[in-house]
């Protein structure tokens, strides 16, 4: 596993991702540009423009090597001469997922980095009225790596079912799309305006806010933002949804995975 | 002691929408140890589809591989075993030597053993000045050598070779074939795939060959070549001064024919057998039906 884990970051990094992403952290500068302009509530600007430009990139990363990097050792046979070895196919899929999940969380420290950075300038100049809790900043991009790291998990169990990359890549952006605005919709099937609703379709939605991942409950930017203190049992309770929910999709890949005739 | 490969009815059905291909039907042969044994039939025949079966890339709806007795579907076997794929795919961001290093750490070989297998190997294999360059640089022939590289790095007891010669020049296939055979002399067991008849008369000790996904025989090498004479070719001069003479001789004849020749005073110039052509053996099996 650790070998697989070591040359899948190795793949990536020679595949050039590395200096996509470092051209991308450019327009990291314009953050102190644009926040200023504002005049107003530049702290709060410049953080989440940072957080937000972090969690896009961390986006595009994990559907792209998420979705491509499974269905292209398939695709282009690669896996034959990984799986004559004495590998077990867990321990390849496994190593694959946490070479990317390791990739991510780099680029997430880089970016987290170059992103206070740059909010500091901005606010060195504008100073804010409440002092930025930067330990709020770290919690919210750990945990919006660990959003992604459950995203990566979807696209590969997508990978394991699929022939093409069109299922894991657009299996993982339409996941991101429901799981992020899954709260959303059961906090509106729970509400009072919902009274006129169908039952069955209350129940439905419901079902799908406890069988999709709810992404929402990973973020804390406005924590971050607006230097609000953080519920620590709220971060634990998450952690564990995360552990939870990515060992079962994981677990369903790999059993997937171990069927799958290459 | 079990054999180091060994299939029992083994049965593979690709299915799709509208076709169904009976690729590999009731298969079952045992490879001995220290044996070389070649897996000889025609583009399509199912031999591709066998070994990927016993290196469990995919499954046999019925039957078994085992590999020294254990089930093949089970990764340990694997340690004992090299495999080099059909046109091997490797991954082509690293460099020859870096894909080496991988898979003998993957094997759980010691650091200065790696090295030492890998130098000797591309040194073996003339793929010591492209070992630092990227393998998608590599030409198909140099892929191929790599992917043998690879299988053997670890020195495994039992090689699974999907047609190792496809690909090459002919001074790399010499060098393959010599390399085949000297696994063997070194105790190891080979097993290959190939479509080339002349392959297998050269190096191997035993012959199974499959058709439409049948195994129609599974015959000995050295005693085909044997039986396989129909006559001798003798050339002799009468006299020291007199012209040569060329007489065809069969087989039960050649004894009495040399006497005659000899104790005339005659001198023999040339013996030489002639064959059946071995094609012909294994073009009438593969053309029976
Ligand atoms: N993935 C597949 N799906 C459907 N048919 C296949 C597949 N792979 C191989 N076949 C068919 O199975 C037969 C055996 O193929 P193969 O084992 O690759 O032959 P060989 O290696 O002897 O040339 C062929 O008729 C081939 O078309
Ligand atoms: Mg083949």
């Amino acid at each position: 596993m650790k070998n697989i884990l070591r040359i899948t970051i190795l793949g990536i990094m020679r595949d050039r991702v590395f200096h996509g992403i470092t051209v991308a952290a450019l327009v990291f500068g314009l953050v102190p540009v644009i926040s200023q302009l504002s005049m107003r509530q530049v702290t709060e600007l410049a953080l989440t423009l940072s957080l937000s430009l972090t969690s896009f990139l961390l986006l595009l990363l994990s559907v792209f090597l998420g979705g491509v990097s499974l269905w292209k050792d398939i695709d282009r046979r690669y896996a034959y001469s990984i799986l004559g070895l004495p590998l077990r196919r867990s321990d390849y899929v496994l190593g694959k997922y946490l070479g990317i999940v390791s990739f991510i969380l780099l680029t997430a420290t880089v970016l987290g980095i170059v992103g206070a950075l740059f909010s500091y300038s901005a606010i060195g100049v504008y100073p804010p009225n409440r002092p930025v809790l930067w330990e709020n900043y770290v919690y919210a991009i750990f945990f919006d790596v660990l959003k992604y790291a459950l995203l990566v998990s979807f696209a590969f169990l997508f990978s394991t079912i699929s022939t093409s990359f069109f299922l894991p890549m657009f299996g993982a952006v339409c996941i991101f799309f429901v799981g992020s605005s899954s709260q959303e919709a059961y906090n509106y099937v729970n509400s009072p305006e919902a009274a006129a609703l169908h039952p069955a379709a209350k129940s439905a939605i419901t079902a799908l806010y406890y069988v999709l991942p709810n992404f929402g409950a990973f973020d804390f930017k406005t924590n971050a933002i607006y230097s609000i203190p953080m519920d620590y049992q709220g971060l634990m309770l998450t952690f564990v949804y995360f552990c939870c929910y990515v060992s079962i999709v994981l677990g369903l890949a790999v059993i997937l995975f171990n069927r799958r005739q290459l | 002691m079990s054999h180091p490969l060994e299939l029992s009815s083994v049965s593979k059905q690709y299915v799709s929408r509208k076709h169904r291909v009976d690729a590999v039907r009731e298969v079952s042969f045992a490879v001995a140890a220290g044996e070389i044994f070649g897996f000889l039939g025609p583009n399509g025949a199912g031999k591709s589809t066998t070994i990927k079966i016993i290196m469990n890339l995919i499954r046999a709806d019925r039957g078994t591989a085992t590999i020294f007795g254990t089930p093949s579907t089970k990764a340990e076997t694997r340690r004992h075993v090299g495999f080099l794929p059909e046109n091997p795919a490797l991954y082509d961001y690293m460099t020859g030597a870096e894909y080496l290093r991988f898979v003998g750490n993957v094997h759980g070989m010691p650091k200065q053993r790696i090295r030492q297998r890998s130098d000797e190997l591309l040194m073996l294999l003339d793929l010591l000045p492209a070992a630092k360059r990227a393998i998608r640089s590599y030409s198909k022939g140099m892929l191929q050598k790599l992917g043998l590289a690879q299988a053997i790095i670890h020195d495994p007891p039992v090689l699974i070779l999907d047609e190792p010669m496809s690909g090459l020049d002919p001074l790399s296939r010499v060098l393959v074939k010599e390399l085949i055979v000297n696994e063997k002399k070194n105790g190891k067991t080979v097993f290959f795939s190939t479509h080339i008849i002349s392959d297998v008369e050269r190096v191997c000790d035993r012959v199974g060959i499959i058709r439409n996904g049948i195994l129609k025989a599974v015959k000995e090498v050295a005693p085909l070549l044997r039986e396989g004479i129909e006559a001798y070719r003798v050339r002799f001069a009468e006299h020291e001064s007199s012209a040569e003479q060329e007489i065809m001789v069969s087989p039960d004849d050649l004894t009495t024919q040399m006497v005659a020749i000899t104790s005339t005073g005659g001198t023999i110039r040339l013996l030489e057998p002639v064959r059946k052509n071995l094609e012909d053996f294994f073009l009438h099996i593969i053309r029976e039906d």
